[in-house]
């Protein structure tokens, strides 16, 4: 009798169980995924509807966005129920508003790894000057030497962000805190993106020095292998960096040598994504953390071959098992794998 | 019926390596070269950052009266040289004089490589009419080119700085003054020739003492574009890193600064106004004084 008891008992478990998996996956409906536009973001949106279409049963839609526009819509209409990359310190306050108001919910703290904007150095400069490597911002600003500019060979060169982009004014109020002109230093200007990102791919192609300004994730990070350079002082505050780094240099009497701050990036979702998309699919988003070098592989592959956030996010299933193999159940994987 | 439906075209695959490999040929070429192009030039920078350096360097009045001179030499007229004086100063009052300064070293530099570059180019044309042929349609490439395609190649060969700057700048604005000599030396008299032919003049000689002369009413033309062209490419060139004007104005666009967009354009327009006025007049004076002759 209690061995058939147990067997009863069992099996209504494995039944429960099976009959919960299946309740999951019906339970997930339809979502709505934004598709923003740059190219880490496209291929994220794409994984997350490969994975959570094959692997949870769910029905995705991606739609277009951006930073600003996705926010406010998700923000006042609810619609689309996930952004999978949202740069946080663009929206910081309404964000925490609509979080503690249960309108939005921060399903992932840091989907990126290794992600922020800050001074680099390239791997040619290692090459041509091995004192470099493990040396911090604080003690390269002593070489000017080492980055001839173009234009006055005696002054070192260090490039800093278009006109017009909020970076320019950090890198210029930065370029006086830490005193760089009298140590012997000009600030480049390159003018464009394009321009920045030629003065970097020159510099990696001839092997001469480079020292500048760039943000990860980025394909040219990737590229090249830029390497970052550690700022050898501390983040100074809050105060320091709101009211003065990033404001013009009229507004920014004195501003004190800081570390950049930190770039947060969230993955969010509406209170609608927890119901509609039930445990199992929050439960993804809160593990599914790209690595650094990996995402950074993934957009050189997608600027190489000039590849849709689509046709990456199927290389990056295929390639990277390892990677979001650990992001979703064994019985999902096994699914997203036949759907591929 | 799916040829009809559908435009035959190449396979993405090919299309793909393709472009790719003229990227990798580029990017070889650049590499092999690039230092070398570039020491090519240095000569040329050199001489860009001098004067850069002597226009910022020297006192504001001095430059204030140079400019006064040199409008009175050209146009022979006061209100010109009124004109030009008090825009200048109204430009240095709204604090756009750096600027400006870096502005007008690059031009000039400009306009004398385009007059070296482009006058033996619109001569040789002139002489011959295959190179004419030849030539036409690379002038109508380089006018109509989108200047964001060549700036491309010209980052990758040289970087971003003066130099491209300047090229770029130059790729734009050297054809009508090529287009222009080549007109004015075909334009002179068949008899005026036939004259001095006559009279055993070398084909040299001709072309310095007789064809340059008539000519140089058109020529000057030329050159009056090629500075109105220059100056409406100052703010491309400042995509590339070239200091000037064109930086707040980039600046103004991604912002949305009207007032500093606003400034910085009619300080462009007042450079423009200057320039072509004093060129113009000086052009008419010459035409007159050849009527004169006559």
């Amino acid at each position: 009798m209690k061995i058939l008891k147990k067997l009863i008992i069992s099996s209504l478990a494995i039944v429960g169980f099976l009959a919960f998996n299946i309740n999951a996956n019906a339970a997930c409906g339809k979502l709505v995924i934004a598709e923003q536009n740059w190219a880490s973001a496209e291929l994220m949106a794409n994984v997350d509807k490969i994975i959570l279409e094959k692997g949870y049963g769910c029905t995705v839609e991606l739609i277009p966005g951006a930073t600003m526009p996705t926010f406010t819509s998700m923000d006042e209409k609810g619609e689309p129920d996930m952004n999978p990359e949202q740069w946080a310190n663009a929206v910081y306050t309404p964000l925490k508003k609509a979080v503690s108001e249960k309108r939005l919910i921060i399903a992932n703290k840091a989907p990126i790894t290794g992600l922020g904007e800050g001074w680099w150095i390239t791997p040619g400069t290692v090459e041509k000057i091995p004192e470099i490597k493990g040396m911090t911002a604080m003690e390269i600003l002593e070489h000017p030497e080492w980055f001839p500019s173009k234009e006055d060979p005696s002054k070192g060169a260090f490039v800093g962000c278009p006109a017009g982009w909020g970076c320019q004014l950090a890198n210029a109020n930065l370029f006086r805190a830490f005193e760089m002109e009298k140590k012997g230093w000009v600030l480049i200007d390159p003018g464009s993106a394009a321009g920045l990102d030629g003065t970097i791919s020159k510099a990696a192609d001839s092997g001469s020095p480079w020292f500048g300004y760039y943000w990860n994730p980025t394909s040219m990070v990737g590229k090249y292998g830029l390497i970052p350079v550690d700022f050898g002082v501390k983040f100074h505050s809050r105060d320091n960096w709101d009211n003065c780094i990033t404001l013009a240099e009229q507004d920014c009497a004195d501003p004190k040598p800081t570390a950049w701050t930190k770039s947060e990036v969230n993955s969010i979702v509406t209170a609608n994504f927890a119901e509609t998309g039930g445990k199992d699919a929050i439960k993804y988003v809160k593990k599914r953390t790209y690595p650094g070098e990996v995402m950074n592989a993934m957009l050189v592959y997608m600027a190489d071959n000039q590849a849709k956030g689509s046709d990456a996010a199927i290389e990056f299933l295929k390639q990277h098992e390892g990677v979001w193999g650990k992001w979703v159940s064994s019985s999902a994987k096994k699914a997203i794998k036949a759907g591929l | 019926m799916d040829f009809f439906s559908k435009f035959p075209v190449m396979d993405r695959v090919s299309l793909m390596e393709m472009r790719k490999g003229i990227d990798l040929a580029f990017r070889e070429f650049s590499r092999a070269y690039g230092d070398g192009i570039e020491a090519f030039f240095d000569p040329l920078l050199f001489f860009l950052i001098r004067l850069e350096k002597l226009l910022l360097a020297t006192p504001w009045p001095i430059i204030l009266l140079v400019l006064g001179i040199l409008a009175w030499l050209g146009s022979r007229s006061w209100k010109l040289v009124v004109g030009s004086i008090v825009a200048f100063m109204l430009i240095g009052y709204f604090g756009m004089w750096k600027d400006c300064m870096a502005t007008v070293a690059i031009i000039t530099v400009c306009t004398i490589m385009c007059i070296t570059v482009g006058i033996p180019i619109g001569v040789i044309m002139a002489r011959s009419s295959r190179v004419e042929k030849m030539m036409l349609p690379v002038l109508d490439m380089m006018q109509t080119i989108p200047s964001f395609v060549y700036l491309i190649p010209i980052l990758m060969l040289l970087g971003i700085g003066k130099i491209p700057g300047l090229i770029a700048v130059c790729i734009y604005a050297v054809p009508p003054i090529i287009r222009l000599t080549n007109l004015g030396i075909r334009e002179v008299d068949k008899e005026t020739i036939e004259a001095s032919t006559a009279f055993g003049a070398t084909t040299f000689q001709k072309l310095k003492s007789v064809q340059i002369p008539l000519a140089l009413p058109t020529i000057f033309a030329g050159v009056n574009q090629t500075i109105m062209m220059a100056l409406a490419m100052v703010v491309i060139a400042s995509m590339i890193g070239v200091k000037g004007l064109g930086v707040p104005i980039l600046r103004a666009i991604s912002n949305q600064y009207l007032a500093l967009g606003l400034f910085n354009g009619l300080a462009i327009v007042a450079l423009a106004i200057i320039f072509d006025r004093i060129t113009q007049k000086y052009g008419q004076r010459m035409q007159k004084h050849r009527g004169q002759k006559k």
